[in-house]
């Protein structure tokens, strides 16, 4: 017999107790890990698709705020209120390549899919495609789509079929190298196409700008706002406002999560304090027997303990299992469509798996320090005398 | 042989609940032999218990002394009283003795688990001292699956588990019918012929008759 061995056939004396208080822990944990892991590919995926974006400027409507910023990655729906005579002015500006977009949303068999208004040439130019079947436009007012590599798989379209948007039948022309990013999942239709079917009029979303000088990045912006009274930020501006936008809702959920936790582990001081009543008669004997105080307490954080490993174990399971099988079914908005284009190979973050069990153990551990102390504060009569 | 391995001086305990105080031991100073087989009678609620408790160590007492060979055991700090328990003396109570969750084997592996012994010497220790009471065979049964008389003398071979000089019995037999009572007494008596210090607190005249001596207790005194 070892005191692990006595700390086993304790804890597990009570089979459905030991299974509830394990499942709350369970619970608890694998909420954490849920939300960490989505919030850690959340972050992964902004600085993915601010990379893709491949634009050290971004001109978006006058007014816009961080939501709009993030939409631009998101592939989200967004106004159209920048003209084309405002596109213009922008080119004038010596050093800048300008790609305008149209960002908007339709439906495939009811499913949500991004659909982006281009000038073929420049973007082609400006993301450096490369095209896995069919061809690409061949004109800047073609009617037809191209098809982001993860977008035709999901909808199983290929080149000489066609996709109906906004109740027109559009010929497939081809199919897009995978990128890694949202265009993956996004179907581009030439910008007059697209103008025409969402009525946009000669608007569009917003513009990429590379500059060509990125010492001079800040004239550039400010030649920007003077040419047209538009709203610029740089790709590091971006950044910033997205990442702080996705802080705040990570730090939410991470505290939904504590609260679980918490509500865990006074799952276990229950248990932990049950278990030091029931015990009462057996903690005076261990004590005639000459177990010390230390050995009851040990005795008893070592159970609690438990609970925190086995919990944390299959808290982390479950909390990967889950962000990995929910995520594609989450409701399209502009912070988890970033989570739903992330593989499930980025939410097996060592750290979290780690941190988390640590996190669950020593939630246990300080769970069970009161019933411990209790529990060896008992005079060996005191036990004994009780029935 | 006759020098006193437990020795009382002017022992008394009071317990205080709320407002209510009890003199549970008033004046108790006896000494008990090594070697010899005593027997602790007296009325029920008059301290005899509490006596035990007392020089087993398991209590300590409001005033007086309590010697066990040359320590002063009164006054020894918790962990060393403790270790005295676990090595110097072997208690047996009425009831409760067992750990329910744990085989007959595994309750006396514990004490030798509190003491350091290794895990294959425990269990080959173990199944000895089951056999020796008469129990080889049950060293898989939970306490659920014994007799009363069964578990008395699990409880007796987990008391023995570290070789203690004495071993304390409180109403060992209070449970059990005559035939289990004989069984229990021959295996104590066998135990002290070894040279076991055996005191036994009992309510029951066929414990009382093999005692060397018989100390009575009553009202928390030493009756003559
Ligand atoms: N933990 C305690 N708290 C308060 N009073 C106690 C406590 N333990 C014992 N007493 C009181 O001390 C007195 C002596 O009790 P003790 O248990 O020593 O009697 P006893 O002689 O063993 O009786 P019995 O034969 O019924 O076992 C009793 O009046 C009892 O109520
Ligand atoms: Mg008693």
């Amino acid at each position: 017999m070892t005191l692990t061995k006595l700390v086993f056939k304790n804890i597990t004396r009570r089979r459905g107790r030991f299974v509830f208080t394990l499942l709350g822990i369970t619970i608890g944990i694998a909420s954490f890990v849920t939300f960490m892991s989505m919030g850690g590919s959340l972050k992964k995926e902004i600085y993915r698709e601010t990379a893709a974006l491949g634009a050290n400027l971004v001109v978006i409507p006058k007014g816009s705020c961080g939501y709009e910023q993030l939409s631009i990655l998101t592939g989200d729906q967004m106004p159209t209120n920048i003209s084309a005579a405002e596109v213009t002015s922008i080119r004038a500006i010596k050093g800048v390549t300008v790609v305008p977009f149209l960002a908007q949303q339709s439906a495939i068999n009811n499913k949500p899919v991004t659909v982006s208004g281009i000038e073929p040439a420049a973007t082609l130019d400006f993301k450096r495609w490369e095209i896995s079947a069919g061809r690409y436009f061949q004109s800047p007012d073609e009617n037809g789509v191209m098809l982001g590599s993860a977008a035709a798989r999901q909808f199983e379209l290929k080149p000489g079929g066609s996709v109906t948007i906004r109740g027109e039948i559009l010929p497939i022309l081809g199919i897009l190298g995978e990128t890694g990013g949202r265009d993956d999942a996004t179907i581009f239709l030439p910008l007059p196409l697209a103008q025409r079917l969402f009525n946009a009029a000669d608007n569009v979303s917003y513009a990429a700008i590379r500059v060509e000088n990125l010492a001079e990045t800040e004239r550039y912006i400010e030649e920007i706002r003077v040419a047209t009274g538009l709203g610029v930020v740089s790709d590091k501006q971006m950044l910033q406002s997205v990442l702080s936008i996705v802080g705040t809702v990570n730090i939410t959920l991470q505290m939904i999560a504590a609260v679980a936790v918490i509500a865990a582990a006074f799952g276990i001081v229950n248990t932990m304090m049950a278990a030091t009543y029931e015990r009462k008669r057996e903690i005076g004997i261990l004590q005639a027997l000459g177990a010390r105080r230390r050995t009851i307490f040990t005795l008893f954080m070592l159970e609690s303990g438990f609970y925190g490993l086995i919990g944390g174990l299959t808290g982390v399971i479950f909390g990967l299992a889950t962000a990995t099988l929910a995520t594609p079914y989450i409701s399209q908005n502009a912070f988890t469509t970033l989570v739903k284009g992330s593989g499930s190979g980025s939410l097996l973050d060592l750290n979290i798996i780690i941190s988390s069990i640590f996190f669950s153990a020593l939630v246990a551990i300080i769970a069970g320090l009161y019933p411990a102390w209790k529990a060896a504060r008992l005079t060996p009569v005191e036990a004994i005398s009780y029935e | 042989m006759n020098n006193p391995i437990i020795r009382t001086e002017h022992a008394a305990k009071t317990y205080t609940v709320g407002e209510i105080t009890t003199s549970a031991l008033k004046d108790v100073s006896l000494e008990i032999l090594q070697g010899s087989f005593t027997c602790i009678v007296g009325p029920s609620g008059h301290g005899k218990s509490t006596l035990m408790h007392l020089i087993g160590g398991l209590d300590r007492p409001s005033s007086g002394k309590i010697y066990i060979g040359d320590t002063e055991i009164s006054t020894i700090v918790n962990s060393d009283l403790a270790r005295l328990r676990g090595q110097r003396i072997g208690f047996v109570f009425q009831f409760f003795n067992l750990l329910q969750g744990l085989t007959a084997r595994e309750n006396i592996e514990i004490a030798m688990m509190l003491a350091g012994v290794a895990e294959p010497e425990q269990r080959e220790r173990a199944e000895k001292l089951l056999a020796l009471v008469g129990l080889a065979e049950k060293a898989g049964s939970k306490p659920g699956q014994l007799s009363g008389g069964q578990q008395q003398r699990v409880a007796i071979a987990r008391a023995l588990a570290n070789d203690p000089d004495i071993l304390l019995l409180d109403e060992p037999t209070g449970n059990l019918d005559s035939v289990a009572e004989a069984e229990i007494l021959n295996l104590l008596q066998a135990l002290h012929r070894q040279g076991k210090t055996v005191v036994i607190v009992t309510h029951s005249d066929e414990v009382a008759k093999r005692a060397e001596r018989i100390i009575r207790v009553k009202d928390g005194l030493i009756a003559a």
